[in-house]
């Protein structure tokens, strides 16, 4: 028996298409011991998935291993047959996909997935059996044995991925290959997912292989790292060895990509610049009392509380970054869509520069519209496939008036492009399939600065752009604020970037506020228990860091919600940002 | 993996309407290459038209009608397609018919399109009342037999009825799947984050329908329209065969019900028989696989290779 579980030997992943050759993994060589964790770590594109699927068999048409081996237990996973490769999965390798979480089957009940796992693997089981095995494998990820009569959609998206963990371990595999498990959730959910799968493989004693891109959460969770580009391995090692001393300049790029809240965040590069200075007899944006009730559809009785009622105060003197910071559910985008006007509060009033959103008049609201802008969470759904990307930039500049004709908008286009780094002789006249996230969400930001609103909603804007493109993107924001005079609200479950752009914080949690104030006080500082456990899930990129102090996630959960509601009033000493909450 | 297909099928898009004419051509073939439904379809259709069109050029067609030829002969010189018992030639019957049946299905088919879209996106994209209305009378319509109500209006209409009123009898209820499907499109593309990204540009709504929704919905719309049009005709050659349509015009329909009124079976005048179904089986053929062909296109995830 050999030490090494898998050693994989100089393997390349080849796409040949009619056209030209991919080399999507080239001369890949790595090693993984019994009962370890290794990380596998690299952008989108760098051949990370594309090297589990070659170990899978897994490869679609028309991928192929054209050279190189890939030695599990003593045999070439590389040189198997389909059949072959079919026994070893699950059985023994077990794949958790990138969303696995959404591909479980909607129309049967997660008892009968557990059952179908057990059949087509050739596992003869009595109802018991299956009952008892069923239990032990909820009991294994943390979920109580109600689940199993449930249907996906009746669970949470941390409850699908524990499911899918469940399916994943219930063979007992030796090796568990997971593909960015928590990629879509926030960071408590993240953390929940990820002692779940740790606790998971340590009881079967088996190794596991994480990818992603994220360092932080590498630090946290693995024992070694290999580092991926462009298909090729350009760093391997401990973790610890990756952390403190990086060899590739690609590794340190990775790292430094990652901003930490001990960090202190760059200083406002000018900072109430005259020109962004304003006269206001009224704040920017007020809520009075607003709150957010939706209403069960007919028939079904009950009503989901989104945003218990708050004032809010976002002066107008000054430009500022206020980020919300939540969990998913904690009415985060209820709030952003209240400001953005694509919901009506359910009480209360959104007054815009003194005047009552509601009561506008048409050609008010039109006027709202401008000066309220948007930044969306994924660049690629944000433009319109049909068109090119100018056309996202040109069609504000045509309906508000600003430049009527192609000859008067193209130079604002250009500038704004320039402006955020980006070529616009390369950019503009290319359809959005056709740029990189980055380039996309950059292209969003620059549509914002020619518009010049007063405010600008940014709604996770980078939750969905690799790690290393996060800080351009966040600084090219910050800048609305320093450079144009532009508020922001930032609204993001990644309390470091918070803590990185923003003048002041709010934390929500079930619609509420729980706490609000500067950055530094409330995420370094935090007084909230919740506010201690969504600072606590952060991962550090630091392996010597331990994640949350090992708190148990659940239990922190469940104190919070007996917590009772404590009203939180937070002013700062100008004035320029207030909020409390309502009775 | 829809990611991916999305983004295949915009790239698509994109290469067919920039590039060069030749590099356009090139990448619509290697599409329909992929695409073999909606390949074999369309070739299908073009013979029919490439037939009525050429039919008309090269056959006198005025010999479609009664008393031209002599009765009831075989396939013979002259009359490559043989007679009816009318005195009819069935070459230029042909001809004209298939002209004849494709223009009531077309004007049928795309009144109910039309409408269609229309009621779906004032349900879909406005909602609120207008949008419980349509429901509800699309609904209840929906459950009202087709055929019956065709039967009533065009026995009503009958001897006066032409090709082109019967075509706006069928158009009559031929709204009302269009609505149901396209509104139900509406319905997703109305969240989709782009949509939004008009609204806060200052589009107003018939805008954003216009130049940010329906190029999308292209595809889909066109699918729809091939299955619409297809449905028209099955009901006016079902309406024809019962006898209901017009009489003076020589229609594929009203060829079949003349065929069965004079006994073709029992007096063995097969070329009357296999001719307008063999013209017909074409056309549905043809349809039907640009219908499905189409769907594929439009609907990326039923997409199996690209």
């Amino acid at each position: 028996m050999s030490e090494k579980l898998l050693q994989l030997n100089g393997l390349c992943v080849r796409y040949s298409t009619r056209v030209m050759e991919v080399d999507a993994a080239k001369d890949v060589t790595f090693a993984v011991d019994r009962c370890a964790t290794v990380g596998l770590v690299g952008e989108s594109g760098s051949g990370k998935t594309t090297t589990a699927l070659a170990l899978m068999g897994m490869l679609r048409e028309p991928g192929r291993v054209v050279s190189g081996s890939a030695v599990f237990d003593g045999v070439d996973l590389a040189s198997l047959s389909p059949e072959a490769h079919a026994a070893f999965r699950l059985r023994r390798i077990a794949y958790v996909p990138q969303g696995a979480m959404n591909s479980l089957n909607p129309v049967i009940r997660v008892r009968s997935s557990l059952a179908h796992v057990f059949k087509e693997h050739g596992v003869r089981l009595t109802t018991r059996e299956l009952d008892q095995r069923a239990a032990e494998l909820m009991d294994r990820v943390g979920l109580g044995t109600d689940v199993l009569q449930r249907f996906p959609h009746e669970l949470s998206g941390g409850m699908k991925q524990r499911v899918c963990i469940a399916i994943a371990t219930a063979l007992g595999p030796d090796l568990i290959i997971a593909d960015e498990p928590t990629s879509a959730l926030d960071v408590v959910t993240q953390r929940q997912i990820m002692e779940t799968l740790q606790r998971a493989r340590a009881e079967l004693k088996s190794s596991m292989i994480l990818i992603g891109h994220d360092m932080g959460l590498m630090a946290q969770s693995v024992e070694s790292v290999v580092v991926m580009q462009a298909g090729q391995v350009v760093e391997q090692g401990p973790v610890r060895q990756i952390f403190a001393a990086p060899r590739a300049a690609y590794t340190k790029e990775l790292i430094g990509a990652v901003p930490r809240l001990d960090e202190d965040p760059p200083a406002r590069t000018s900072s109430a610049s005259p020109a962004a200075r304003r006269v206001a007899d009224h704040p920017l944006l007020e809520f009075k009392g607003v709150s957010k009730v939706y209403q069960a559809p007919y028939g079904q009785g009950g009503e989901v509380v989104a945003l218990k009622p708050i004032d809010l105060v976002l002066g107008g003197k000054d430009p500022q970054i206020i980020s919300i910071v939540g969990q998913s559910g904690s009415g985060k985008t209820t709030l952003a869509s209240l400001v953005l006007g694509f919901s009506k509060p359910s009480s209360g009033d959104i007054l815009f520069d003194g005047v009552s959103t509601s009561r506008m008049s048409e050609a008010q609201l039109r006027e709202y519209r401008r000066h309220v802008q948007a930044v969306f969470q994924d660049p690629y759904s944000t433009f319109n496939p049909f068109y090119r990307v100018d056309r996202t930039l040109r069609l504000p500049l045509k309906n508000f008036g600003i430049a009527r004709t192609q000859v008067d908008a193209q130079p604002l286009m250009e500038e704004a492009c320039a402006k955020v780094g980006l070529n616009p002789g390369e950019i503009l006249d290319r359809f959005a399939h056709q740029l990189s996230g980055g380039q996309r969400q950059r292209l969003m930001v620059a549509r914002a600065l020619m518009l010049r609103p007063r405010l600008l909603v940014a709604d996770e804007p980078v939750s969905m752009v690799d790690a290393s493109l996060r800080v351009s993107i966040l600084d090219a924001i910050r800048s609305l604020r320093d450079e144009h005079g532009i508020s922001i609200i930032y609204i993001t479950h990644d309390l470091v970037t918070a803590h990185r752009v923003s003048d002041h914080v709010i934390v929500l949690h079930k619609g509420d506020v729980v706490e609000a104030g500067k950055p530094a006080q409330v995420l370094r500082h935090p007084s909230h228990p919740y506010t201690k456990l969504l600072v606590g899930s952060v991962p550090w990129p630091d392996p010597d860091i331990t994640w949350g102090d090992g708190a148990d996630v659940g239990e922190l959960t469940r104190e919070i919600a007996a917590l009772p509601r404590r009203p939180v009033r937070t002013r700062s000493e100008d004035g320029e940002f207030m909020v409390e909450t309502c009775a | 993996m829809s990611e991916d297909a999305m983004t295949k099928s915009a790239e698509l898009s994109y290469a067919m309407r920039t590039g060069a004419l030749g590099r356009r051509l090139r990448l619509g073939w290697y599409y329909l290459i992929a695409n073999p439904n909606l390949l074999i379809g369309m070739v299908l259709l073009l013979v029919l038209v490439a037939f009525s069109l050429g039919g008309q050029i090269f056959w006198d067609t005025r010999l479609a009608y009664p008393l031209s030829a002599p009765v009831a002969q075989p396939p013979m010189p002259g009359h490559p397609f043989g007679t009816d018992t009318a005195g009819r030639d069935l070459l230029a019957v042909m001809i004209l018919g298939t002209v004849l049946t494709m223009k009531v299905g077309l004007i049928a088919g795309a009144i109910g399109v039309a409408i269609g879209t229309l009621l779906a996106f004032a349900a879909g994209f406005y909602g609120g009342w207008v949008d419980r209305i349509v429901r509800t009378v699309v609904d209840i319509v929906l459950t009202v037999p087709g055929l019956l109500v065709l039967i009533i209006l065009a026995s009503t209409l009958q001897g006066i009825i032409s090709s082109t009123s019967m075509a706006l009898v069928i158009a009559a209820l031929a709204w009302r799947e269009p609505t149901r499907q396209i509104r139900s499109q509406v319905l997703v593309m109305r969240e989709a984050e782009y949509v939004k990204m008009a609204r806060m540009s200052g589009s107003r709504g018939w805008q954003i329908i216009l130049f940010d929704m329906i190029p999308n919905l292209l595809p889909y719309l066109g699918a729809t329209l091939v299955a619409a049009v297809a449905g028209a005709v099955l009901a006016s050659v079902g309406l024809e065969a019962l006898g209901l349509g017009p009489r003076q015009e020589p229609t594929l329909g009203m060829t079949v019900y003349w065929m069965m009124t004079e006994s073709a079976f029992v007096r063995g005048l097969w070329w009357w028989i296999i001719e307008p179904l063999i013209v017909l089986i074409i056309l549905f053929v043809g349809m039907y696989l640009v219908s499905i062909g189409l769907d594929e296109f439009a609907n990326p995830r039923l997409r199996k290779r690209t």
